[in-house]
């Protein structure tokens, strides 16, 4: 991979845009191939995910158990497709293996199991098991080995309303985990309809600074915005965990699955997919 | 073996059935989990708004909300994938539902290895023995329509807590409009005289296929239905194996403390028969098509043939 600190900033929002946009069409390809799998959240969270591993994160895919890389951890497993997708094009497996997503005797399970596949830090699929885990991550490697490697994780914000989020945040702050970023990625829809009709949530960015974050907000399609706020998320040492609002739109990229609830986990026909890529492509 | 393929999965009858009795029953209330349009509950929903609870993806949360409500006097079925509301929410359904024997059913839907290309996290292969272990807590296992219907029915009018595994995607139909089913009750759907393969839910039709295979090599199997494990017709199973002699439990499930295991240790203590169990052995699935999956891992009717096939050899 080419070196992003050599790169001016604006070029390197130039990049990983297009990165993110052939991740996007990873996602597509992997879900139309398997026939199932979750598309609109695995859009939605393309490009903070692209800025991370194409530009952020300090990764050696050669050695992926490297002790000092910076983790990740999809709370939200279901959009395993996006997560796969970036694994593969920096390099952690081969690009062809994503065809293979939930398919038989494949590493690419429907729901990310870390054993299986180098580079998943965590295994995922039960809505805020990850987060925790997460927290678990980040004491091991500030209160246990006093490194400073960041974890990032990504939750959805639909993914929030379990208990589990708010009991582990609450020791994240006791713990001041300030190698923690949580991002949430605040798309607006949980499966059942949006935040205000199944559980309103609002307002995230209280709540999260009342349990002890430090509390960040971007546009999670703005590239320029997503790199800025998540440098500084990186830069965070005031003894606070952080909490990154990514504020997106399900299905991005794709018109006729943007914001559209059915877009949850659906897989698009043959006319969907040709439509979908060829948007992708236009954009890219 | 003829049968019709079925238009919807257990899953969605059992929702439709609860809309149904909702339009002439307004005591029951529904909760569900963000996942209306898994489980179906989104139907009742569209018709009985004032009596529908979305409490978001927060399943101990919905399961112990649904007790308080049941503590006082009300029936609530809580709505769920089988995985999330039998593990996450296990000690409320145990300890604040099932020991004061609170009136709250259960639509488990996603049971066994139906959800197999969801992978592992989203299939439910531990919720018969989770579930059948709780004392004062009822299981049924619908394997079609005719049947699942009548779970909703059997689930609402027996008091105290109810479970219903439910599957993800329609099967075949194997009973009539006419059939009646009851708790504690099971079904005959072959009759055999070598062996006798106890069975429920999408294993029953696996089962028949294994009959018609064993049909071919000369042996005559009887499949029994046991839509419900607990309590379970152990009059019915008895007489069968009086007659055959051989008992094989086939079920979507591990194999350990599974209805096999049930199964097994009462014909051990009653009447001891050659017996094979199966179901997963003590191993965790895969992401994959429901038909690959189950044959890999050995729930497939050439795969229950082979090893009632076996079984018999043993016996003869
Ligand atoms: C514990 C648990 N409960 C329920 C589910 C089923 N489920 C999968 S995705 C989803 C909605 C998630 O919404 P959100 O967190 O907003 O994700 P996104 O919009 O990013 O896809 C639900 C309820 C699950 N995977 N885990
Ligand atoms: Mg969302």
């Amino acid at each position: 991979m080419e070196n992003p600190s050599n790169l001016s900033f604006d070029a390197r929002v130039d990049r990983l845009n297009k990165i993110a946009q052939e991740l996007r069409m990873h996602v597509v390809d992997m879900v139309y191939t398997a026939q199932s799998g979750h598309i609109g959240g695995s859009l939605s969270a393309a490009d903070f995910v692209a800025a991370l591993y194409f530009d952020l994160m300090n990764l050696d895919p050669a050695n992926p158990g490297w002790a000092d890389r910076d983790r990740f951890v999809l709370s939200k497993g279901h959009v395993c497709p996006i997560w796969y997708a970036a694994l593969a094009v920096r390099g952690f497996f081969p690009v062809e293996e994503l065809k293979t997503l939930r398919k038989n005797n494949s590493r690419l399970q429907g729901h990310p199991i870390a054993t299986y596949l180098p580079g998943l830090d965590a295994s995922a699929g039960s809505l805020g098991i990850g987060f925790a885990q997460a927290v678990g991550i980040a004491m091991e490697g500030k209160l246990m080995r006093k490194k400073d490697y960041k974890v990032y994780t990504v939750l959805g914000d639909g993914e929030i309303n379990e208990g589990i989020i708010w009991e582990s945040s609450l020791a994240a702050a006791k713990f001041k985990l300030d190698n923690l970023v949580a991002i949430i990625d605040i798309n607006n829809l949980q499966l059942d309809g949006t935040l205000a009709e199944v559980m309103p949530t609002e307002p995230i960015d209280e709540k999260f600074r009342a349990l002890g974050f430090d509390v960040l907000k971007m546009n999670g399609h703005d590239m320029a915005d997503v790199l800025t706020t998540l440098m500084k998320a990186k830069r965070a040492c005031s003894g606070k965990p952080t909490c990154v609002l990514a504020y997106t739109v399900k299905g991005k990229g794709v018109s006729f699955m943007e914001n559209q609830l059915d877009w949850h986990g659906k897989a698009p026909n043959e006319a969907q997919y040709t439509q979908a890529i060829a948007e992708l492509k236009g954009a890219a | 073996m003829d049968f019709a393929a079925a238009k919807s999965p257990t899953r969605k009858v059992f929702a439709e059935r609860m809309t149904a009795r909702g339009d002439t029953d307004s005591e029951f209330v529904v909760f569900e989990s963000d996942l209306a349009k898994s489980t179906y509950s989104y139907i009742f929903k569209d018709k009985h708004p004032e009596r529908y609870f979305n409490m978001g993806i927060a399943e101990i949360g919905t399961v112990a909300s649904a007790a308080g409500m049941a503590a006082e006097g009300r029936n609530v079925v809580v709505c769920g994938y089988g995985v999330f509301i039998t593990m996450r929410a296990l000690e409320a359904i145990r300890s604040f539902i099932c020991y004061p024997h609170l009136n709250v059913k259960f639509l488990s839907s996603h049971g066994g290895l139906t959800a197999a290309i969801d992978g592992v996290t989203h299939q439910a292969t531990e919720d018969i023995a989770f579930m059948t272990t709780i004392p004062q807590m009822k299981v049924l296992v619908p394997a079609d329509s005719a049947s699942a219907a009548a779970a909703f029915d059997i689930a609402l009018d027996t008091p105290g807590p109810v479970f219903t595994r439910l599957m993800r995607d329609p099967l075949f139909e194997l009973y009539g409009p006419g059939e009646s089913f009851k708790l504690g009750g099971s079904k005959v759907v072959r009759k055999g005289k070598d062996v006798t393969i106890a069975t429920y839910g999408d294993m029953v039709f696996q089962s028949l296929l294994a009959a018609d295979e064993l049909a071919k090599q000369g042996i005559d199997a009887e499949v029994i239905d046991f839509y419900s494990l607990k309590p379970w017709d152990q009059a019915t199973l008895a007489e069968s194996l009086k007659k055959t002699g051989a008992l094989v439990v086939a079920e979507n499930h591990q194999r350990r403390n599974g209805f096999g295991y049930e199964a097994a240790v009462w014909t051990l203590m009653n009447n001891p028969v050659p017996t094979e169990l199966i179901g997963l052995e003590d191993t965790f699935a895969e992401s994959g098509s429901y038909p690959i999956t189950i044959d890999k891992f050995g729930l497939s009717g050439p795969k229950i043939a082979a090893k009632t096939a076996a079984l018999v050899a043993k016996k003869r």
